[in-house]
C-alpha cells in the first residue's frame, strides 16, 4: 500500500531510531531448519549458557548440536571444544564423518571437578564451544556459568536429567529432548526474547537416523 | 659438548672431506668455515688440564669455576681435559706461576689433581698435560722442540694406528713430525695428519666455548611453622618476584618450576609445576602454584621453603590480535589457550587433557586414540567437507563408545536392556579383524532401538556362545 510504502520511507531516516531496532545477537545456525524457525534470531546463542534436559542419556542430545559445532570446528581462526567429563568414550571416527575437526577437540577428565574445570573452560576466552555433563549443579553454579560463558564469549551447552526442568536456571536457553518413533521432538523451556514452544524433528529431512 | 671443529682445506672435494670426518670418528656437519687468520697475527696462551679419572659432573663444575673467575674462553675436551685461552688473563694473575698455583688451588677444593701445562695451540696444551709433562711454551717457534719427545700414545689415535707406527720405530711426536707428509695421509689417515698440523700450529683449530648454564635456587627459611595454604602462598611470594626480576634480567621464561616445603623430619614435599610456554610473570605462576598447593597435602607443618628452576627458555613476546575471539573471525590468542592448559593441569593432573585422534582400524575398539592436547592455533588448512561414500559406512558409526563392551541380557535369541527387548533396526554388519594380533574379533552389529527410544549399537559374537553386547550409544 502507498501509505505502507510512505511510512517506511519515513522510517527509514537516520535521524529515527526504533527502540525495537537493537542490535540482532550474534547467532550460531543449528543445521535444523524447523528448530532454527522457533529460535530467536534463526539459530542458536553465539555465547551463554544452553541448557538441555533429557529423559535419559543417548536420546539425540548429542546430534543436535553436533552441526552447529561442527561448523565452529571448521570456521577460521577456531578456538578449542572442550569436552568436559563425557560419561562415556567420543567416538573420533564417527565425529570426523559428522564434519567435526579433530584437532580442536579437546576431552578434560575433571571427575568431581567437572563444573569447575567447566567454569575455567567457559571464561578462560580459549574455547569456541564447551560442553559438560554435570551431577547436580545448584542454580547458583549455574549463574556463575552463565557469567563466565559471557566473559569468554563461549557456548556452554550444559547437559542435565529432565527432572531439572522444576528448578529455575539463569542459562540463555533451556530446552528439553525426548525421542519419538520418528525423530525427537524439541520443547523449548525457556528462550530470551521469544515464546516458548515445541518442534519436532523427524525424518527423513529433519533427524539424522 | 661440541666436539672439535676440524678444518679441512678448501682445495677439498667435499666427498674427500666428508670421508676424512667419518673416519675421524666425528658426528659432525661439513660447514664452510672461512679462511683463520696465521696464529702469528693473534697469538694465544691455552692452558691444558688433565685430569685423571674425572667424573662429568665435576669437570663441568670446574669448568663453570674457571669460566667465571679465570677466563670467559673455556672448553671442554671430553672426558678428561680442559682447556683454558689465558692469554689476557696472565697479567691479572701474577703471569704463569701465579695461574698455575690459582688453577691448582681451585682444583685441590674440588678434590682433583690436575697436570697442567701451558702452548700455543690448545692441542698441544692438552697433549703436553695428558703426557704428564707441564710443559710452559710461550712461543710458537719452540712448540716442536718442545712436544718431540712427547709420546704418540697422548694423540690418542686408533691403537691399530699406534701399532703400526710403533713397529716402524715411530714412538715419539717428534718422529712422527719427521715422517713425509704424502705418504703419511695415505697410509695413517689424513685425520692423523690433520692433527699433526693443528698441534703445531700449522692449521687452525676452532674449539667450542663452554656456556654456563644459569639456574634459579632460592631457600627461604620461615620464621615459625606453617600448614595454612594461603600463608604458605603469601611467603611464596617474594621468592616468585625474585623469580622474576631474574628472568626479565635475562630474557628468559622458565617451563618448569619446582618449589620444595622443607618439613623437620620427613623428607621435603615437591611441587613440581609444568607450563605450556616460557612465562615469567610473578602473579601467574603465583596462581598456578596456589591451585596446585591445594591438592596436595602435607604431613608436616612447612618449616622451609625453597623454589628452584633449572632450564631457562627463551621469552617469545606475546602478540595480541586486533579482533577479539569470536568477531569476525578473529580467532583466541594461543596465549589463552595456554593458560587454559596450564590450569586445568595444574589442579586436575598432567594427564587430565587430551585430544583425540581417528586411526586405520576395523576394530571399534581401536579405532580411536588419545593423543597430547589440540595445537594452540588453528592451522589454517580447509577441512573436507564431510560426505562422499567412505563417509556413508562411518555415518553408521555411533557417536560414544564404552570403554568395554557390556553383556546383554537375552531372551529367545534378542538381547535385552532395562527390563524391555531391544529392537534391530539396521541390517548386521559383520567385523572380522585382528587375526594377526591377539585381539581377534568376529562379531555382527546391529543398530538397536530400545524401550525408551534410546539408539544403542550392539554386536552379537559369531563364536560360540553368541552372546550379545552393547558397544556405542548413538546420540
Amino acid at each position: 500500500m502507498a501509505a505502507d510504502a510512505n511510512l517506511a520511507r519515513l522510517l527509514e531516516h537516520p535521524a529515527i531510531w526504533r527502540g525495537r531496532n537493537a542490535a540482532p545477537p550474534a547467532v550460531l545456525p543449528s543445521g535444523f531448519a524447523a528448530l532454527d524457525e522457533q529460535l530467536p534470531g534463526n539459530g542458536w546463542p553465539r555465547t551463554g549458557l544452553i541448557e538441555i534436559l533429557v529423559p535419559r542419556f543417548g536420546s539425540g542430545e548429542l546430534y543436535l548440536m553436533l552441526p552447529a559445532l561442527g561448523a565452529l570446528s571448521r570456521a577460521l581462526g577456531a578456538r578449542w571444544c572442550v569436552w568436559v567429563a563425557p560419561p562415556l568414550v567420543p567416538f573420533a571416527p564417527a565425529l570426523s564423518a559428522a564434519g567435526f575437526r579433530l584437532d580442536r577437540l579437546a576431552v578434560v577428565e575433571a571427575g568431581p571437578r567437572a563444573l569447575w574445570a567447566f567454569e575455567q573452560t567457559l571464561g578462560s576466552g580459549a574455547c569456541d564451544a564447551s560442553l559438560a555433563w554435570a551431577r547436580r549443579p545448584q542454580p547458583r553454579d549455574i549463574r556463575r556459568l552463565q557469567l563466565a560463558a559471557e566473559r569468554g564469549r563461549t557456548l556452554g551447552v550444559l547437559f542435565r536429567p529432565r527432572r531439572a526442568a522444576r528448578e529455575a536456571s539463569a542459562a540463555v536457553l533451556r530446552l528439553t529432548l525426548e525421542p519419538l518413533g520418528s525423530g525427537v521432538r524439541v520443547s523449548l523451556l525457556k528462550v530470551r526474547g521469544a515464546a516458548r514452544g515445541a518442534v519436532e524433528l523427524s525424518r527423513p529431512g529433519g533427524w539424522p537416523f | 659438548m661440541h666436539p672439535p671443529l676440524i678444518r679441512i682445506d678448501g682445495a677439498t672435494a667435499p666427498s674427500e672431506a666428508r670421508r676424512t670426518l667419518e673416519r675421524a670418528g666425528a658426528a659432525t656437519s661439513l660447514r664452510a668455515l672461512p679462511a683463520a687468520p696465521v696464529l702469528t697475527e693473534h697469538p694465544e696462551l691455552w692452558a691444558g688440564l688433565y685430569l685423571r679419572d674425572a667424573q662429568p659432573s665435576t669437570l663441568e663444575q670446574l669448568a663453570a669455576v674457571c669460566a667465571g673467575r679465570f677466563t670467559p674462553r673455556v672448553s671442554l675436551a671430553a672426558p678428561d681435559g680442559l682447556l683454558l685461552e689465558v692469554k689476557g688473563s696472565l697479567h691479572l694473575f701474577a703471569g704463569v706461576a701465579g695461574l698455575t698455583r690459582a688453577l691448582a688451588n681451585e682444583c685441590l677444593r674440588l678434590e682433583m689433581q690436575p697436570v697442567l701445562a701451558f702452548a700455543p695451540t690448545p692441542l698441544a696444551a692438552l697433549v703436553a698435560a695428558r703426557a704428564r709433562k707441564p710443559l710452559v711454551v710461550m712461543e710458537l717457534a719452540q712448540l716442536t722442540g718442545k712436544l718431540a719427545p712427547l709420546p704418540l700414545a697422548a694423540l690418542r689415535w686408533p691403537a691399530e694406528t699406534l701399532a703400526r707406527l710403533s713397529s716402524m720405530g715411530v714412538r715419539t711426536i717428534g718422529a712422527a713430525l719427521r715422517l713425509p707428509r704424502a705418504g703419511f695421509a695415505q697410509r695413517f689417515g689424513a685425520a692423523q695428519l690433520t692433527m699433526l698440523d693443528v698441534l703445531t700450529g700449522r692449521a687452525r683449530e676452532v674449539r667450542a666455548v663452554f656456556q654456563l648454564r644459569e639456574r634459579f635456587r632460592r631457600r627461604r627459611e620461615l620464621g615459625c611453622e606453617l600448614t595454612n595454604r594461603d600463608w604458605l602462598l603469601a611467603a611464596l611470594t617474594p621468592l616468585l618476584a625474585e623469580l622474576e626480576t631474574f628472568l626479565i634480567a635475562r630474557d628468559c621464561g622458565v617451563m618448569e618450576l619446582e618449589c620444595q616445603l622443607l618439613h623437620r623430619q620427613r623428607r621435603a614435599t615437591r611441587c613440581l609445576l609444568q607450563l605450556a610456554a616460557p612465562a615469567s610473570d610473578a602473579a601467574h605462576l603465583g596462581a598456578l602454584l596456589a591451585e596446585r598447593l591445594g591438592t596436595l597435602n602435607l604431613p608436616e607443618p612447612v618449616r622451609a621453603l625453597e623454589v628452584r628452576a633449572d632450564t631457562l627458555f627463551p621469552r617469545t613476546p606475546l602478540t595480541h590480535s586486533l579482533w577479539q575471539a569470536g568477531e569476525q573471525g578473529g580467532g583466541g590468542t594461543s596465549a589463552e589457550a595456554g593458560v587454559l592448559l596450564e590450569r586445568l593441569r595444574a589442579r586436575l593432573g598432567s594427564g587430565a587433557v587430551h585430544g583425540l585422534c581417528e586411526l586405520q582400524e576395523h576394530r571399534p575398539e581401536s579405532a580411536w586414540g588419545r593423543t597430547a592436547p589440540p595445537p594452540l592455533a588453528a592451522a589454517p588448512t580447509p577441512a573436507a567437507a564431510p560426505g562422499g561414500a567412505a563417509g556413508e559406512a562411518a555415518v553408521r558409526r555411533p557417536l560414544w563408545l564404552l570403554k568395554m563392551p557390556e553383556p546383554l541380557a537375552a531372551r529367545a535369541g534378542m538381547p535385552r536392556r532395562r527390563g524391555g527387548a531391544l529392537h534391530l533396526v539396521s541390517e548386521l554388519e559383520r567385523i572380522e579383524s585382528g587375526w594377526w594380533d591377539a585381539g581377534e574379533i568376529e562379531r555382527d552389529y546391529y543398530t538397536a532401538l530400545d524401550i525408551h527410544g534410546v539408539r544403542l549399537w550392539v554386536y552379537r559374537e559369531r563364536h560360540a556362545p553368541h552372546g550379545w553386547f552393547l558397544h556405542g550409544v548413538f546420540g
